[in-house]
């Protein structure tokens, strides 16, 4: 009884507004005072259909934008975290401070700044400026699940590489990135919703020649036909649980090849 | 030495972008509320934008109407979120797969989850159909006009929903962690559940807490997507009206739109600072088991 307590409110908070969703998509007519949609017609997806390229091309383009950022932040955050998960030097819990402000302080108060430099730099309107801006305000949670990463691989696997003579590089690519793969996706995906769920930064910096899925959902939401917004308001909820299984997929099969599950 | 330089080398991938790109950005946003490096030649003192703002009282009710909205909502979220996360922990095995539903919310950009809220809270919506068939109202009028009261109603659902699987995700790490044993033992004691919940795991969840309303508040009180959608005009959020000056406004106006920001960055800092500062008071006197 108590579980069924639990869970009642669960559903009712986040597995309605999808079955909501759902029915909006299908009933563009539905209207007070109808608990259930009178008639249901497929208008919206007509609709999708005939402005498909458009809507592809900006999912696309957002998918693109938020992958890009994941590997940005990736590259930013590598090397640094292994610094600090395996350091101690003065002043590091400051400067680790100092670096996670980024994703606290409201991301407008830099992004306006750096619009002017941005426009200077032309890196306003280009793919380019879209993912420094978006991998400036993400990266903070990929640098904090690294630091997770490398403090729970410990330093022994290096040691081992390191005494059977591996370089550098060698050390990284193949023995600490395998290792660290599951705290690359789970730092990674969090930037890539983060990515590609923001409307603001992009429509800021990208100004309308960077396409994005929230730019094409936006003017939908309050135009008369809300099926439209409904059915990409559900896309948006599938795709990047699709993207994660198959990323999981992979991870796994891999994994299994090199016998390490 | 070599070490030093070996370090610095390897955090220079993040401390470049970090110094070019973060202290950048804010730093010409400060020079910008100056009045220097705007789009056109700024006429008059340097202090002139913080001058007007704070002469301003719509400036004011903007900021605390800001404010308001975000507290409530992170404190809303953290609340029902610690709560969920508990009864869902609680849970037992087989069902713990399906209250996966919780992760909804976290997938939606604020924009679709701002749509939810529309759909359902509108004086038109779902609510108001469901009153109505329940016989609570008769006419659509009856209907409170929630979305636009003034009060940021509507806001304040967009944010607790979106906030509330946050912080469920959050508690959930820690609870994972938790020692049942700790539970069973107050339970053989005879301690109520209220009692359980209160003094034994409440206060293990606490780091939890906090960083769960520290980055809902200061997001919901300078975030954009969410106002956009369901804002309303007076009092309006602080980015809502940096917006407006920033695009609508001719270039005039600039260095007031970047002095707000200014303003909410300074406070973000501070708030940070105070909130961890005081964190820090009161748990040093909290015997650690």
């Amino acid at each position: 009884m108590k579980h069924a307590a639990t869970f009642l409110v669960l559903i009712l908070l986040f597995a309605l507004p999808v079955v909501v969703l759902a029915l909006v998509s299908l009933a563009p007519g539905w209207r007070f005072p109808d608990v259930w949609p009178a008639d249901f017609s497929i208008k919206g997806l007509i609709y999708l259909a005939q402005h498909q390229r458009q809507i592809l091309m900006s999912l696309g383009s957002s998918c693109l934008f938020s992958l890009l950022t994941v590997l940005t932040t990736l590259l930013m955050c590598l090397l640094p975290a292994a610094v600090f998960a395996r350091s101690n030097f003065s002043g590091k819990a400051l400067l680790e401070g100092l670096l996670l402000a980024p994703a606290l302080v409201p991301p407008m108060t830099f992004a306006m700044g750096l619009h002017f430099l941005f426009i200077k730099f032309s890196l306003a309107d280009t793919l380019a400026g879209v993912v420094l801006i978006l991998a400036m305000f993400s990266y903070p949670y990929m640098f904090r699940s690294l630091v997770a990463g490398f403090q729970t691989m410990g330093k022994d696997y290096r040691l081992c590489a390191e005494n059977l003579g591996a370089g550098t590089m060698s050390i990284l690519l193949q023995v600490e990135l395998p290792l660290l793969m599951p705290a690359v996706i789970a730092g990674g995906s969090v930037v890539f919703l983060v990515a590609f769920s923001e409307y603001f930064l992009v429509f800021l910096i990208g100004g309308g020649s960077v396409d994005s899925f929230t730019g094409t959902l936006f003017p939908l939401l309050n135009s008369s036909n809300r099926s439209l917004a409904a059915i990409l308001t559900l896309i948006f909820l599938c795709l990047p649980i699709v993207l994660f299984l198959v990323i999981d997929t992979i991870l796994v099969q891999a994994y299994r090849k090199k016998g390490m599950i | 030495m070599s070490w030093t330089i070996k370090h610095c080398l390897r955090l220079s991938p993040l401390i470049l972008p970090y110094l070019v790109l973060f202290c950048g950005g804010v730093f010409l946003t400060v020079c910008q509320s100056f009045g220097i490096l705007t789009p056109l030649p700024h006429e008059g003192g340097a202090l002139d934008a913080y001058a007007k703002l704070l002469a301003d009282p719509a400036f004011f009710a903007s900021f605390f109407f800001s404010l308001g909205v975000a507290a409530v909502s992170a404190l809303l979220a953290v609340i029902t979120g610690t709560i969920l996360a508990y009864r869902v922990w609680q849970l037992p095995r087989q069902l713990a797969t399906a209250s996966l539903v919780y992760k909804i919310p976290l997938i939606l950009p604020h924009i679709s989850v701002a749509f939810v809220i529309l759909i359902f809270w509108s004086p038109s919506g779902i609510v108001a159909s469901v009153a109505h068939w329940l016989g609570v109202i008769q006419t659509l009028h009856d209907f409170p006009n929630l979305l636009y009261s003034g009060w940021g109603i509507g806001m304040i659902l967009a944010y607790t929903l979106k906030g509330t699987p946050f912080s469920m995700l959050l508690v959930m790490a820690l609870l994972f962690r938790f020692d049942v044993r700790q539970i069973q033992t107050a339970t053989m004691l005879g301690a109520s559940g209220l009692r359980i919940f209160f003094t034994i795991v409440l206060p293990r969840l606490a780091p939890a807490l906090h960083t769960g309303f520290i980055i809902l508040f200061l997001y919901s009180f300078g975030a954009f997507d969410i106002p956009y959608v369901l804002s309303e005009s007076r009092p309006g959020m602080l980015s809502i009206h940096v917006y407006n000056l920033y695009f609508k406004h001719d270039l005039a106006r600039r260095p007031e739109a970047m002095a707000i920001l200014v303003i909410m960055f300074c406070f973000a800092v501070l708030f940070i600072i105070a909130y961890s500062k005081i964190v820090n008071r009161l748990e040093s006197g909290v015997r650690k088991l």
